[in-house]
């Protein structure tokens, strides 16, 4: 394929996705506003990930402080361990990681869900019998994505500093009470905030990646397990450009 | 549908724990930064802040006492910071009190030290300037320390030339010596030994003293024994007396060196002709001479009187009773 069908290519995909936004702004937000659905979806997508993030922060926040450690006790600033651990899952580690995972899980399955749906014509079926199938799958679906990716990515951090802390006293000991105050007396808003902010975005990006993948999914079968493999990848994609753009714009706002 | 009412349970208390986490979060954070509870602001106006933010930490005492909140540059020279204190610690900061930039840990965050002051000061209140501190610049920590390391580089340079010139020396040769440990050591044993005799000594004068103090022998009846010294004291009067008796003595016989001294000056009195007259001398040398002669002639008259027979029996009785 041509450089210029590639770009061509990617500028249509591009815009197609910025209009696939665009409507739901424009048609997603707007009454009447399925709240079922909208609940089943958070319960779906939120609580039911809940496992798997809360093991993933668990690990990460563990493994993460023993592989800081020993750089660490080289530089004898070992007791700066849960402190230099709290700021990393916090400000960065915590949410992008949280945003992977849920990328993963989250966006494949709306992408095959959806997908699927779109191949087997239920979703013009749905328009024929009167339903918004654009409200009822894909507003309902983003919104839930937007609005539990932040309470994941919370109780995600909490369990990934709980993890820390277990890190810290395999080789060390240090009270629970110790390793907390040490971790919040060295985090400013200038670290929480942003991180908690651009975790909507992500959650944003992966239910709009994941509905415009599956939405949009052709081609029979085959474009169900394509759909949901191209949502993941794209979401994942999205979700570190997100991270740079937030981390300019914070630096831009002097927070950093 | 009750499987629906369940999941919004399950779902209610996921989001509740989730804010719950979060608001937790943001309040622990804001606590630390003196965001809740009351405070109020004092300022400190230094010349250089090394790095301090807004935000960073102000401990009072070592506890933490608030926030730095505003900073304003006066001018080029003086940089106005505003501190957050918060109510409960503060009430314990007086106006004496002195603040100072350090950093938390060897290379930590810049905070605001307030030390507070020996003598006692009124409480501190809203708006009030606090003496600072001139920090010590790091910059000019390292000038001293790359002067300092010059003056070592010039002593050790000394020191090696010592110790080379040491190392060449009789000094050397002598701390090389072994012999000298063994003649130490045996000096060391004859101290050892020239202090226990020394020891008996001082333990034996001790004695003495001792004997002494208690009147025994010479010497300690003479310290203690009245009769003794009462004896002393009239010994003492007679040699006065016997040295006034020599003075008498010596006056007269001054007198009498003084008369012949006259006696002979004036050319009077046999001694002076015995003394000074040359005519005189040479008549008793000639005398003398003959006297000399005679007496020779005698004894040779007396030896032909022993051989002579009339006299021979005489000589030899006086023999026999001398034997």
């Amino acid at each position: 394929m041509l450089p210029i069908a590639i770009i061509r290519d990617f500028l249509d995909e591009t815009g197609t996705l910025g209009r696939f936004t665009g409507r739901f702004f424009s048609t997603g937000l707007k009454p009447r506003f399925e709240f079922k659905e909208l609940l089943n979806q958070c319960y779906i997508i939120g609580y039911k990930s809940l496992p798997l993030i809360a093991l993933t922060g668990f690990i990460m926040g563990l493994v993460l402080t023993m592989q800081l450690r020993p750089s660490l006790v080289d530089y004898g600033v070992e007791s700066q361990l849960p402190v230099m651990v709290g700021i990393a899952i916090v400000r960065e580690i915590g949410p992008v990681i949280t945003a992977l995972i849920f990328a993963g899980k989250i966006a494949s399955s709306i992408g095959a869900e959806l997908g699927s749906m779109k191949v087997t014509e239920q979703i013009d079926a749905m328009e024929v019998s009167g339903t918004n199938p654009f409200k009822y799958l894909v507003a309902t679906r983003a919104l839930a994505t937007t609005l539990m990716l932040p309470v994941l990515t919370v109780m995600g951090d909490a369990i990934s500093l709980l993890g820390a802390y277990i890190g810290v006293n395999i080789r060390s000991v240090t009270s629970f009470y110790l390793f907390f105050t040490q971790i919040f007396h060295s985090l400013t808003f200038g670290d929480a905030l942003p991180a908690f902010i651009k975790t909507f975005f992500f959650g944003f990006a992966v239910g709009m990646i994941g509905c415009y993948k599956g939405y949009t999914s052709s081609k029979g079968t085959r474009g169900v397990g394509s759909s949901a493999n191209s949502a993941v990848v794209l979401s994942s994609v999205v979700i570190f450009i997100i991270d740079l753009l937030a981390v300019q714009l914070t630096d831009l706002l002097g927070l950093n | 549908m009750a499987k629906q009412g369940e999941n919004n349970i399950k779902l209610g208390l996921f989001v509740l724990a989730g804010l719950f986490v979060l608001i937790f979060s943001f309040y622990l954070i804001g606590k630390n930064h003196s965001l809740f509870g009351s405070n109020f602001r004092i300022r400190v106006r230094f010349s250089n802040l090394n790095g301090l933010t807004e935000g960073s930490n102000v401990l009072f005492s070592g506890i933490q006492a608030g926030t730095v909140n505003t900073i304003n540059m006066i001018n080029d020279t003086t940089i106005e910071v505003t501190l957050l204190i918060d109510d409960k610690v503060g009430s314990f900061i007086h106006r004496n009190a002195i603040a100072a930039i350090g950093t938390e840990g060897l290379m930590g965050n810049k905070i605001v030290n307030i030390v507070p002051a020996k003598t006692p000061g009124a409480a501190i209140t809203e708006g009030d300037l606090l003496a600072a501190q001139k920090i010590v610049n790091t910059d000019e920590m390292l000038q001293t320390l790359s002067k300092t390391n010059n003056n070592i580089a010039l002593i050790s340079e000394a020191i090696k030339g010592t110790v080379l010139k040491i190392n060449g020396s009789a000094l050397m040769d002598l701390l090389n010596d072994q012999r000298i440990g063994s003649s130490l050591r045996s000096s060391l044993k004859h101290i050892d030994k020239a202090a226990g005799n020394a020891m008996q000594i001082t333990a034996g004068l001790d004695e003495l003293v001792a004997g002494i103090k208690k009147g025994k022998g010479t010497a300690g009846a003479l310290l203690s024994d009245t009769a003794v010294a009462r004896n002393l004291q009239a010994a003492m009067f007679k040699i006065r007396k016997a040295s006034d008796n020599a003075d008498q003595l010596t006056a007269h016989l001054n007198n009498l060196v003084q008369t012949l001294d006259r006696q002979l000056n004036r050319g009077n009195g046999s001694l002076q002709v015995l003394l000074r007259d040359s005519v005189f001398a040479r008549d008793l040398k000639t005398t003398m001479d003959n006297l000399q002669k005679g007496t020779s002639g005698f004894n040779q008259n007396m030896e032909a009187l022993k051989h002579n027979f009339l006299f021979r029996g005489y000589f030899k009785n006086k023999e026999k009773e001398k034997h």
